[in-house]
């Protein structure tokens, strides 16, 4: 082989490890913010368990529950989506269902949306307004 | 030369890689994924996580599955069948091709994958922090020419110079390194999300030869998860009498718990959904779902989908003029392969046991980066770097094994550590250099030994003797030991420290884990007397410097101390010498604390002396922060 071409092999190596070794710090604090990620990610679903069961069960003990998880995750860093009456965004939100109600804007949210430490952990599944009115439950 | 990067542009989904350091590595998204979902709303200019959430919202806009529309015209049959799957609209262009409307405006097929391709490109600089402009892309084996030179198209739309188009399977056996070898016959399952394929390749001397593909474009992991789907609603009719296939927004949480099982199923036996408060019944109460899922439910459940699968492996096979015992190697790609049953049924078919070690999702994006690693030149010989099969170090005080390189480090490389002497005026040290992953220096092999003598005679601990090991890249190992005094030193060269067969390493390594709790307890008792050893040095010495300044009580108390410990030095067990040497240690450190109140400048020499003679620490270059026992010691003669 060429000595050259080793060469070449040689400054592309020790190139990438340069990288890899830039890469590495500024990847060890994105992992220091976002190590948890997946652990939260599955606590998320159990909360809105909880959170369903609040709902039916309206129970002043639950509630405790359910205001002790939320300041928990709260001091993890993970903050709900605020998507109630907004418009439509595919960057936070993942529509579910279409319904009656202003066109693109969120008329209900089916399961919260979350972020944690400002990026994106889970996003909202929200019901979206398809632009056609309600139609009346009352009967003429 | 800038990099050229893998893309496995899939139906479902698709997945860039790139070559780093000589070995593959897949690029995450912006979004933190490894797969891009190869979905896009052109309109908006939406790619992958973004376009998928907003399917529900925007049907006719948002395109997927476009690969079945790549190349072809409107009159062909796999175009028909899309059409009546998909949401959007499907319309004839120049020449009958098929084309896609959103809006007033029509897209090629061309012109959607190439905002994928735009996305992976963009998500490969992002990660690699420069300009990428050559790509390899992946189709699969059974792509005519117009559907090749429109996946180049797309390529170009996107930016990229296409270096080359690579079949599907190929890519999968490069991932595994098959090139390298002799001449092969290799088949590849590939049961990705909505497709299945089957291909038959011959390799050999840089030839890969597709011999036979055969398939079903609609049959995938979808239709698995739409099976449990269908069981898990018909389960819940039967008991509660409610359809919640009805109910969107109940069939949603059916549908990532049906994902959920399914994977879940792959690695344990049995698995529970728990949907609490799914829906409610008549009169307003709240209604949950559990339900546990077995395996063999589930194989039950998909049972006729994996048969589906093995008619065109026949088939492929028998277009390959092979019979299944033919095959050298069996290759899995695409998620639902991982399914256990699907292993097992591909290797009764071949009589062999499948290739799954690397992720079936992103196998054929690897596989590309390995092509694209062959075309920069980056995947030769020469950068296959070996890796230290197994730890090595050197004998220290007790037999203890103290290792200095750690198996599985790539070499070249280079490790030192200083040591001391283990007794006063001692002159010389033996080096035992040591392989193995034992924590006693005698269950390890020893590869050789030398001695350093010439050393000046100094209290023990005070001498510092640096070892150096050094591996080059043909695993020869050299090791130097050196006085750091005088800066004699000794040295020897140990040739094939890394070859060693695979069985070899792999009896070594499971002696290891077998012997794991009595080694430890073995090394715990060394320790634990080396310990009690260096007190009684430490608290002789301190006797001896600090004369009449120690009360006679004390003195009398610690002699009895050390008297004690020496007696049962050799005969005690672990717990008994550690709390005699705890006993020694409080009564000397209450005689170090009273010398401290001492008149100023003795005080000052006494805490020198204090220092060395007490602190199971010593200093010294690359000396680490290790236990008294093993400090500093190079064994005894």
């Amino acid at each position: 082989m060429g000595k050259v071409k080793l060469e070449n092999q040689l400054k592309r190596a020790v190139a990438d490890y340069q990288n890899l070794k830039k890469r590495f710090d500024s990847e060890k604090l994105d992992y220091v913010k976002f190590a948890n990620a997946v652990l939260l990610d599955k606590f998320l679903s159990v909360f809105d368990d909880l959170e369903r069961a609040q709902i039916h069960l309206k129970d002043a003990g639950l509630n405790l529950v359910v205001t002790n998880f939320k300041n928990l995750l709260d001091s993890e860093g993970v903050a709900e989506i605020k998507v109630k009456g907004l418009a439509f965004d595919p960057t936070t939100m993942d529509c579910a269902e279409l319904s009656a109600g202003p066109k693109d804007q969120v008329v209900k949210v089916i399961v919260k949306g979350y972020t944690l430490n400002g990026k994106v952990l889970r996003p909202a599944r929200v019901k979206v307004g398809s632009g056609a009115s309600k139609i009346s439950d009352k009967k003429l | 030369m800038s990099k050229i990067i893998g893309i496995d542009l899939g139906t479902t989904n698709s997945a860039v890689a790139v070559m780093e350091g000589g070995s593959p590595k897949v690029i995450p998204s912006a979004e933190g994924r490894n797969l891009i979902p190869s979905v896009v709303e052109p309109d908006k200019s939406l790619v992958g996580d973004v376009a998928k959430r907003q399917m529900v919202l925007n049907p006719q806009n948002t395109i997927y599955s476009v690969k079945r529309l790549m190349g072809r015209k409107m009159g062909d049959a796999e175009v028909k069948k899309t059409q009546g799957m998909v949401g959007y609209e499907i319309v004839a262009g120049k020449d009958d091709q098929a084309r896609i409307k959103v809006k007033d405006k029509t897209y090629s097929p061309q012109e959607i994958s190439a905002k994928i391709l735009q996305k992976a490109k963009a998500d490969a600089e992002a990660y690699l922090g420069e300009k990428v402009e050559k790509a390899v892309v992946t189709v699969p084996a059974y792509f005519n020419d117009a559907q090749r030179q429109a996946t180049k198209q797309a390529g170009e739309i996107a930016g990229l110079t296409v270096e080359r188009i690579l079949n599907e399977p190929t890519a999968a056996a490069l991932a595994y390194g098959l090139e390298k070898k002799k001449t092969e016959t290799v088949a590849v399952y590939d049961l990705g999300g909505g497709t299945f394929d089957i291909s038959i390749l011959e390799l050999g001397d840089n030839v890969y030869e597709v011999k036979a593909t055969n398939g079903d474009t609609h049959l995938g992991g979808d239709d698995f998860d739409q099976r449990i789907i269908d069981h898990i609603a018909a389960e819940f009719k039967k008991d509660q009498g409610i359809d919640l296939k009805a109910d969107k927004q109940a069939l949603q949480r059916i549908k990532d718990a049906a994902e959920k099982a399914k994977v879940e199923l792959s690695s344990s036996s049995e698995t529970e959904i728990n949907q609490p408060f799914i829906t409610q019944s008549k009169d307003g109460q709240p209604l949950h779902l559990t339900m546990k899922l077995t395996r063999a439910d589930l194989e039950k459940l998909v049972d006729e989908l994996i048969d589906r699968t093995m008619g065109p492996v026949k088939d492929c096979l028998k277009d390959a003029k092979k019979e299944p015992k033919d095959i050298d190697v069996v290759i899995l790609v695409g998620g639902q392969t991982r399914m256990p049953k699907i292993q097992q049924v591909v290797q009764d078919f071949f009589g062999k046991e499948p290739n799954k070690s690397v992720n079936p999702d992103e196998v054929v994006a690897v596989g590309a980066a390995v092509q694209a690693g062959v075309l920069m030149g980056d995947v030769t010989d020469v950068l296959l770097l070996d890796v230290t099969p197994l730890t090595l170090g050197i004998e220290t005080l007790g037999g203890v094994m103290t290792p200095l390189i750690d198996r599985n480090t790539t070499v070249p490389t280079s490790k030192s550590q200083v040591f001391s002497t283990a007794a006063d005026n001692q002159t010389s040290v033996e080096v035992n250099v040591l392989q193995g992953e034992r924590p006693m220096a005698a269950d390890n092999k020893s590869l050789g030994r030398f001695i350093l003598d010439g050393i000046p005679p100094a209290p023990r601990g005070v001498p510092q003797v640096e070892v150096v090991f050094d591996i080059d890249a043909n695993g020869i190992l050299n090791v130097v030991a050196r006085d750091k005094a005088t800066n004699k030193e000794q040295k020897i060269t140990i040739k094939g420290s890394t070859g060693l067969s695979d069985e070899e390493v792999e009896k070594i390594t499971r002696e290891a884990e077998k012997h794991a709790e009595e080694d430890k307890v073995k090394k715990e008792a060394v320790e634990a007397k080396n310990q009690a050893d260096t007190l009684i040095f430490t608290a002789e010495k301190t006797l001896k410097d600090a004369k009449d300044k120690v009360k006679s009580q004390d003195k009398e108390e610690i002699e009895k101390k050390i008297k004690d410990l020496k007696d049962v030095l050799d005969k005690a067990d672990k717990a008994e010498l550690e709390a005699k040497t705890k006993d020694l240690s409080d009564a000397l450190q209450k005689v170090g604390a009273s010398l401290y109140q001492k008149p100023e400048e003795e005080k000052k020499s006494r805490s020198d002396e204090s220092d060395r003679g007490s602190s199971t620490k010593k200093s010294g270059p690359g000396d680490k922060d290790k236990s008294g026992a093993q400090e500093g010691e190079v064994v005894e003669e």
